[in-house]
């Protein structure tokens, strides 16, 4: 399943063969693919709307009106209302998924740094970096620890977090029996 | 009690108007605040949340998986559950900005679970290049409703100090 392109060689499937002409999505690395150094464009990116920052604080019980007052937030700083750092954070792990489909759970982050802030109508990508894998006393993972990078459509890093996930190891993959 | 712990500020004879969010020169090294409501995630919830965040993962929103895989509840996303640092803003209602959180440490938390946060002041303060406001230093817990702590995390973020910030202007 590699071809050549004009950008480099393909690599990974994104499905498993399943059958005769048959083929299942099957998106993300095993834990064995990952190594120190590897750098991962997530696609797609998202636009974030106010709705968006909106919704997120009426499900949290968020009472910061800096985030969906406008009339207040037009006099602060920022003139608009600032979107909710954790609803980015949502989106920019969320958007991951595909490179890490294999993921059991995030045990922990290290830090998340917020750099600039990010409105509605601004179009947030997703970017990762290998930073270490190493052995973990979950015997079906190894823990992959993940430099999760927030680019905005102006190519400004708006975000930074690492954290440590849990990914199957290639044998202990739960997939294949459960129609994955 | 500090000043900025009372909740209604008095305009006109019996007339009040609701305020929240301790200012940055009231709180101290040292002050826990537990913060009310709760929160019960229902399964729903959590469905819905990886799908708004991009997320397809197959336990996030598979049931079916989930069940085969994890056990008989969904689980609550890691994002989701770092989400309800917005619990606090009742108490850190005049934030101007996260600038960072740090040492974030999480345990399962399931479907039907009820989650309770506190927040203890580690530290604070005035920031050097914007005079009206300070940078608070916090460990935020969260706790299920058997009392285990399910979230913990430190977090660094701007507030305005007393007097300032655009609440007079805007309504507030």
């Amino acid at each position: 399943m590699t071809r050549e392109s004009e950008t480099g060689d393909m690599m990974f499937p994104a499905y498993v063969p399943v059958g005769k002409d048959r083929y299942r999505e099957r998106f993300g690395l095993d834990f064995e693919d990952f190594r120190a150094g590897q750098h991962f464009r997530h696609r797609p990116g998202y636009t974030i709307t106010q709705q968006d920052n909106i919704d997120d604080c009426m499900d949290t019980l968020n009472q910061a009106m800096l985030h969906y007052d406008a009339r207040y937030a037009a006099q602060t700083e920022f003139s608009s209302p600032l979107m909710v750092t954790t609803a980015m954070i949502q989106r920019l792990i969320g958007m991951t998924w595909k490179t890490f489909n294999r993921r059991k759970a995030i045990i922990r982050w290290d830090h998340i740094t917020m750099k600039a802030p990010i409105f509605a109508g601004d179009t947030l990508y997703s970017e990762s970096r290998i930073m270490d894998t190493s052995q973990c006393d979950d015997a079906q993972c190894g823990k992959v620890t993940i430099m999760t990078y927030g680019i905005n459509q102006k190519d400004i890093v708006f975000c930074e977090m690492q954290y440590d996930s849990l990914i199957y190891r290639k044998e202990s993959l739960p997939f294949s029996e459960n129609n994955y | 009690m500090k000043e900025s712990f009372n909740f209604l500020r008095r305009q006109a004879e019996d007339t009040y108007i609701e305020c929240y969010g301790v200012d940055f020169e009231d709180f101290d090294v040292g002050q826990v605040f537990e913060h009310r409501p709760g929160r019960t995630f229902e399964e729903g919830d959590c469905h819905k949340h990886a799908l708004q965040s991009l997320d397809l993962t197959p336990h996030l929103v598979d049931r079916n998986y989930a069940r085969a895989v994890r056990g008989e509840k969904m689980q609550v996303a890691e994002t989701y559950l770092l989400s309800m640092m917005a619990m606090t803003t009742k108490t850190f209602g005049k934030v101007v900005a996260n600038l960072s959180l740090t040492d974030v440490v999480l345990q399962p938390v399931y479907a039907g679970d009820t989650i309770l946060l506190e927040s203890e002041i580690l530290g604070k303060r005035e920031s050097a290049s914007r005079p009206d406001q300070g940078i608070l230093h916090v460990r935020t817990r969260a706790h299920n409703q058997h009392g285990d702590e399910v979230c913990r995390f430190e977090r660094k973020f701007l507030v305005y100090r007393k007097g300032h910030g655009p609440y007079r202007a805007a309504g507030y």
